[in-house]
């Protein structure tokens, strides 16, 4: 059966979409910690200074920088509107480990929110990943 | 304006300020031959944002700005459909939605 152009969804986009996922959801937990670890002023020069000391942060940019690569390769292969929506899985992902590894507690309207979530990468996971002709040509 | 409201506001701008730095990496990929050119913009619209969002934290707490920022999630398919052509059917509009309210839920509970 030949399908329309974008309507197949290659491995390598499935896992630049579960990398991104896995690296925003690294960035911020690495994120949350460092800013609970900031002192407490409203100096914009001694909170710049505080981050530029922490070696934490040296990570979050490391991080960041792995997510553009990542990011640019995802984009060459799906729309902006089909592989944006994906990376609110990192919402779920991230309120899920700070039950499992920080130890929070998770409220009902959370797990209601989570459902939602899904449903809605969902639903943007049966449209066509890629409907602009430079995206097709490369499939 | 109160103080509240022009930190929410910043936060909208800072959501919308990060759709058009998506579409820039977006065009990254559709205009090989300024390849190098729209990820450099894209990227210094997105520390824009970053700017926007951290001034925004003077106004408000990080538990009002944080559920705003789902916003973007509206703002980039609106500008992937204006500025890129990019096809958005009723469906992937409806996940949008869904994924709007969702996040909003799981963020402000945090």
């Amino acid at each position: 059966m030949r399908m329309r152009p974008g309507a197949r969804v290659p491995v390598r986009l499935v896992i630049g979409l579960a990398v991104a996922i896995a690296l925003d959801t690294g960035l911020q937990l690495v994120w949350k910690t460092g800013i609970a670890s900031l002192p407490d002023t409203s100096s914009v020069w001694e909170t710049v200074t505080a981050i530029a000391l922490n070696p934490i942060f040296v990570l979050v940019v490391l991080f960041m920088g792995a997510q553009l690569v990542n990011w640019l390769k995802v984009l060459d292969h799906a729309d902006l509107s089909y592989a944006k929506p994906f990376t609110s899985l990192s919402y779920v992902t991230v309120c899920v480990l700070s039950v499992l590894v920080l130890g929070e507690r998770i409220a009902p309207l959370q797990i209601v929110g989570i459902v939602v979530v899904v449903a809605g990468v969902w639903c943007v996971s049966q449209t066509r990943r890629a409907t602009l002709d430079a995206e097709a040509e490369r499939e | 304006m109160s103080p509240t409201a022009f930190g929410v506001l910043l936060v909208v701008v800072s959501t919308m300020v990060e759709g058009f730095g998506q579409t820039f990496l977006k065009r990254s990929s559709l205009d090989i031959e300024r390849r190098r050119r729209w990820i450099l913009l894209g990227v210094a619209v997105l520390i824009v944002e970053v700017l926007l969002y951290s001034a925004a934290l003077r106004f408000l707490a990080v538990s009002t700005a944080f559920p705003i920022t789902s916003l973007s999630f509206v703002m980039v398919t609106l500008l992937s459909r204006w500025q890129l052509g990019e096809e958005v059917t009723p469906l992937r509009w409806a996940g949008v939605g869904l994924i709007l309210v969702g996040t909003g839920l799981i963020v402000a509970q945090a």
